[in-house]
């Protein structure tokens, strides 16, 4: 298929919106789409081959935080010339609710338009005061796709109008077979941990008082910490006892990343804070790590209720040790920890969540391809 | 002489409102119709997948009730509009999916049990896509000055669909996840706050 991508934030800035339509596009193009992607850009040297710069972006202050939005006659030209000249079977918009390109295009173009929602926010001011400004050009959406349960229910509130509900893709492709660090394999039950050591919600105080009852119930396990952050200090603080049980080595490379799961027999996540979404989870489950998580509602929404991997009370020493001690000693319990966790990272890798999206293309797209509207 | 500029003006401005509002409500109509389009041919790829699981499985009850809906589809596919009698027609067909003997035979026959699930989850998608646009087709046309005006024409204003959709759970070896892929082959479901409960159905229009 013939597919445009409209992204309203500047490409060169960070943002989860910009990620999530390049993984997109690179997913798609991998899958053999043809696709075009049109973005506002600072520096166009930094646009990947299939992305057209749209413009620069205005910054603006706006609820506390900068927006950057492009709305002008020159990058509606650029955006009408763009649309001319790919004749795409679908328009897919990101977050045409930002006054920017997005919205240009759905404002400009005729015919099967899809558009995904990002953003969360229950009590927009602007939504609520635009909505009738936005009736026009949204009346034009085939399909709605929402990324997250919050940003459903925030294009119901304010737009009146439902979604389907896609999550973002996490990239898992490097995770999967990946060999264990060199004094890692055939070692001793190796619990891994990974994060900020000095970061109190990443939980690994918790982890650490839970190594006592762990030793008592498995005597030569072993935790893997992988992280930055004051080891040293750490390392000084430790109990005389554990230290031969806990090796920090500091920062991992994202290219070694797999190869830290890999080198453990459960992967833990004690966060005591709220995450808003467990990719860190996925990575593990993709490289075949059996997790044991905090009870917390994102952990809990990724290991599909405790069933794709073990989960224990918030900051308990006591329940994570026994959790712990359980996958480390019941080999048959891991696997099938192991074997729903795979099918839970397959469900959330780009290339399940790309083929979800095209099927929703697929089911909109028509004989008539997006033209420029009349008027 | 600036009376008449002014005059012309406002009728100018007038007419391209009006003309713009026509131009809204023709997309919306052509929305409606390939939406209309879509969710015929997604109802009918499910009566032909359950008509081959029936077959396959020797299930009477099903067979008669994709043979039903299949009798149905011929009138829509000639242009007869998407009514109750439709609905009853597609909604005994989800009922007999339904059916525990579906479930258990289907154990026996994966592919075309899959092929039945993933039919009815299009179905469902098919179907939020069409009332969508009929919604928003019919809060534009029920704007008083449209009325007023006549500008939607003599076209009958197209209704919701409704009917019963929602998947049988599957117990399957793999979790009942976020979905599977649709393009790589295995069926999409109703994920947690998904479609099946209710809240996608658009209030009636004013």
């Amino acid at each position: 298929m013939r597919i445009g991508l409209a992204c309203p934030y500047t490409w060169d800035v960070p943002g989860g919106v910009q990620v999530h339509v390049r993984d997109l596009a690179e997913t798609l193009i991998a899958a053999g789409h043809e696709v075009s992607v049109i973005t506002p850009v600072d520096d166009e040297r930094n646009l990947p081959p299939y992305a057209v710069d749209a413009g620069r972006a205005l910054p603006v202050r706006y609820n506390g935080s900068v927006a950057r939005l492009l709305m002008g006659p020159v990058s509606a030209a650029r955006v009408r010339r763009w649309l001319r000249e790919h004749d795409f079977h679908v328009l897919h918009v990101h977050e045409p609710t930002a006054p920017s390109v997005s919205l240009l295009a759905c404002m400009l173009a005729d015919g099967p338009i899809v558009a995904t929602f990002h953003t969360a926010n229950p009590r927009s001011r602007f939504l609520t005061a635009a909505q009738g400004a936005l009736q026009p050009s949204f009346e034009k959406l085939r399909a709605r796709i929402a990324v997250s349960e919050a940003a459903r229910r925030t294009l119901v509130e304010h737009l009146g109008a439902d979604a389907i509900l896609i999550p973002n893709g996490v990239a898992l492709d490097s995770f999967a077979g990946a060999q264990a660090l060199p004094d890692y394999a055939g070692g001793p039950p190796t619990v891994v941990f990974l994060g900020r050591i000095d970061e109190p919600r990443k939980g690994l105080d918790v982890l650490l008082a839970a190594m006592p009852p762990l030793l008592a119930a498995v005597e030569d396990a072993r935790l893997l910490v992988a992280g930055p952050g004051g080891a040293a200090g750490l390392r000084a603080r430790l109990d005389p006892l554990l230290r031969p049980h806990v090796d920090l080595i500091g920062l991992v490379s994202d290219a070694d990343k797999p190869r830290v799961f890999a080198s453990g027999q459960v992967y833990c996540a004690p966060n005591t804070g709220q995450e808003s979404f467990g990719i860190v989870l996925l990575e593990a489950m993709a490289a075949g790590t059996p997790v044991v998580a905090s009870d917390i509602d994102a952990f809990r929404r990724v290991l599909d209720d405790g069933r794709a991997g073990r989960l224990f009370e918030v900051g308990d020493p006591e329940r994570l040790a026994a959790a712990l001690a359980e996958v480390l000693t019941d080999p048959a319990g891991a696997a099938e920890l192991v074997r729903r966790g795979h099918a839970v990272a397959r469900a959330y890798d780009w290339r399940t969540v790309a083929a979800r999206i095209v099927g929703v293309y697929q089911m909109v797209s028509g004989d008539r391809p997006v033209s420029v509207a009349p008027g | 002489m600036s009376v008449l500029v002014a005059v012309v003006a406002v009728v100018v401005a007038i007419a391209t409102y009006l003309t713009w509002l026509a131009l809204r409500l023709d997309r919306l109509a052509a929305r409606v119709a390939d939406a209309r389009d879509g969710l015929v041919g997604q109802l009918v790829t499910r009566a032909q997948a359950a008509a081959l699981l029936a077959a396959r499985c020797a299930l009477p009850g099903l067979a008669a009730s994709a043979e039903r809906a299949h009798r149905g589809h011929l009138s829509l596919l000639a242009g007869s509009p998407l009514d109750g009698e439709v609905e009853l027609a597609e909604n005994a067909l989800s009922r007999s999916l339904r059916a525990a003997a579906v479930a258990d035979a289907g154990q026996r026959f994966p592919q075309e049990l899959h092929a039945v699930d993933s039919a009815a989850a299009r179905v469902a998608l098919a179907r939020q896509f069409h009332n969508d646009a009929v919604r928003d087709l019919r809060s534009l046309a029920g704007r008083r000055l449209v009325r007023v005006l006549h500008l939607v024409g003599r076209r009958t204003a197209p209704g919701y669909f409704e009917i019963d959709d929602a998947l049988s759970p599957r117990d399957e070896a793999s979790p009942p996840m976020l979905g599977a892929p649709l393009a790589a082959g295995t069926a999409p479901r109703p994920d947690a706050g998904g479609q099946a409960d209710g809240s996608d159905r658009p209030g009636l229009a004013r």
